[in-house]
């Protein structure tokens, strides 16, 4: 057993860095988006939702355009303007290449509303165009209780926009790479790292096939997933390439160990760490925004 | 047998990977933060370019506040003139204080509060205001990511070999963040 410290220990340094890097939100997200209209204070009724969501449907069918309308109840210590930008970067509004969507904001006990521009449509939708909707649209509708009609009417203008700007189509100010650290670290030597690979199983088909166990494999697999995790230097697919290399390191094992070998009897007593699930949720229809980000453009008001 | 050494040999591999990703994992967030900075100053040339028209359309009114218009010149050209990160950001928040002082004495003529130039101006400039915190918020969070990164054990023996230095993070004025209060009498 002793041989194998060393492999553990590294594995628990490995894991330990991948966990380094994620980062903390100091603002409570209100929950996962269930479709383009997002009522967290339960304001809407069902059709008025449906009518809404059936709008900003289309409009992305039309134009690329994701608009997503969100009601909350409270902002809490957040000022409006960063709740938006916080909200609008965690759920990814818009398309990733380019940054084409909208946030509409509203919060009921802090009588606020933001229209919160992506990067992409900085340019169709300007501040001042963004204020008149909020000023000429959304206010006097508001202040007559009239949340439905308001929001609706947003997006009509909104779409108007859209629809009449050529620009809306291509339009792209910041394509940053910034946004998908992946992008600009993919610069990996690839045929050196496919030598590494043809070696490395080389080596374990060796000392799998000695051993009559089959859990070596797993442990290995997800080693390699974690220095898979710090070549992409990114959380997510560092856990994700840690479950399914685990998996197929178990697997790899296993094949090796079926056939004969003189190999000593290992009792297999090590629990297997990271065989676990990780459970995914599924969407319905909606299948989820694009990644798009948003730079704090974009208008605010009260009611 | 062999094993002892085809284990020290995959322990080496994996430090040889390690130092290889690492390496690269701080080029990218060190140039992350310098591409955050470039957003920062995106924003700042956005609030620039705007004061101009602002300053046009309401100094004929404002005739007695020309001691907001010079500094506010003042600031721009010291702005202009800085060439690293502290003193950008130091220029910019003296532009900020006098801006806010600007905006505080329009808010009191309600002539001008009226005017749909005005206005409208006042809206550009609170998106501009409001990208700027933004962009320096997440210009603070690449900082921080990356200061942590080449400080904490082992990545910090990889940064010290390679020299990855300490960037400096965006510190807010003291007093820039309130607007100042204003006496008309």
């Amino acid at each position: 057993m002793k041989k194998f410290t060393p492999i553990l220990t590294g594995l628990f340094v490995f894991t330990f860095c991948l966990l380094s890097l994620s980062s903390v939100f100091a603002y409570t997200s209100p929950g996962r988006p269930t479709g383009f209209v997002n009522d967290f204070a339960g304001i809407l009724s069902l059709q008025e939702r449906q009518d809404i969501e059936t709008k900003l449907l289309n409009l992305k069918k039309e134009t690329r355009v994701e608009i997503s309308a969100v009601i909350i109840q409270s902002l809490g210590d957040e000022t409006i303007e960063s709740y938006a930008t916080k909200l609008f970067a965690e759920w990814g509004v818009g398309d990733r290449a380019k940054d084409r969507g909208l946030l509409i904001l509203v919060a009921i006990d802090d009588r606020q509303m933001r229209l919160e521009v992506g990067y992409g449509l900085e340019g169709p939708v300007t501040d001042i165009q963004s204020s008149n909707i909020i000023r000429t649209v959304m206010t006097p509708a508001f202040r007559e209780g009239k949340y439905a009609l308001g929001i609706s009417g947003t997006v009509d203008a909104l779409g108007a926009i859209i629809k009449n700007s050529p620009e809306a189509a291509q339009y792209s100010v910041a394509d940053l790479s910034i946004r998908n650290p992946a992008n600009s670290n993919t610069d990996v030597d690839f045929a050196a790292l496919f030598f590494f690979v043809i070696i490395i199983l080389n080596m374990f088909a060796r000392i799998f096939g000695k051993t009559k166990s089959w859990w070596l494999g797993g442990v290995v697999g997800a080693i390699i997933g974690a220095v898979v995790g710090l070549i992409w230097g990114f959380v997510f697919i560092g856990i994700g390439a840690i479950v399914i290399l685990t998996i197929l390191g178990l697997i790899f094992d296993f094949i090796v160990s079926k056939r004969p070998s003189d190999g000593k009897d290992h009792g297999g007593f090590w629990p297997i760490f990271f065989g676990g699930g990780h459970g995914g949720s599924g969407g319905g229809s909606f299948g989820g925004f694009g990644g798009g980000m948003s730079g704090g453009g974009g208008a605010s008001g009260r009611w | 047998m062999k094993k002892p050494l085809i284990i020290i040999g995959i322990v080496i591999i994996a430090i040889v990977l390690y130092f290889w990703s690492s390496y690269n994992g701080l080029v990218t967030l060190r140039e992350n933060a310098t591409a955050q900075w470039q957003q920062v100053e995106t924003s700042y040339q956005r609030r620039f370019d705007l004061i101009p028209n602002l300053v046009e359309s309401v100094k004929g009114i404002l005739t007695q506040e020309q001691t907001i218009f010079t500094a506010l010149a003042d600031a721009r050209t010291r702005y202009a003139g800085a060439q690293t990160v502290p003193d950008k950001a130091l220029a910019a928040g003296q532009l900020e204080t006098s801006l806010g002082r600007l905006l505080a004495v329009i808010e009191n003529y309600p002539t001008l509060k009226s005017s749909e130039n005005v206005r409208d101006l006042m809206t550009q400039l609170e998106g501009t205001e409001n990208r700027i915190s933004t962009e320096r918020g997440r210009f603070n969070d690449t900082i921080k990511i990356y200061q942590v990164a080449i400080q904490r054990f082992p990545r910090a023996i990889v940064a010290s070999l390679f020299g990855f230095e300490k960037m400096e993070y965006f510190e807010a004025q003291a007093g820039a963040e309130t607007a100042p209060k204003v006496d008309l009498q």
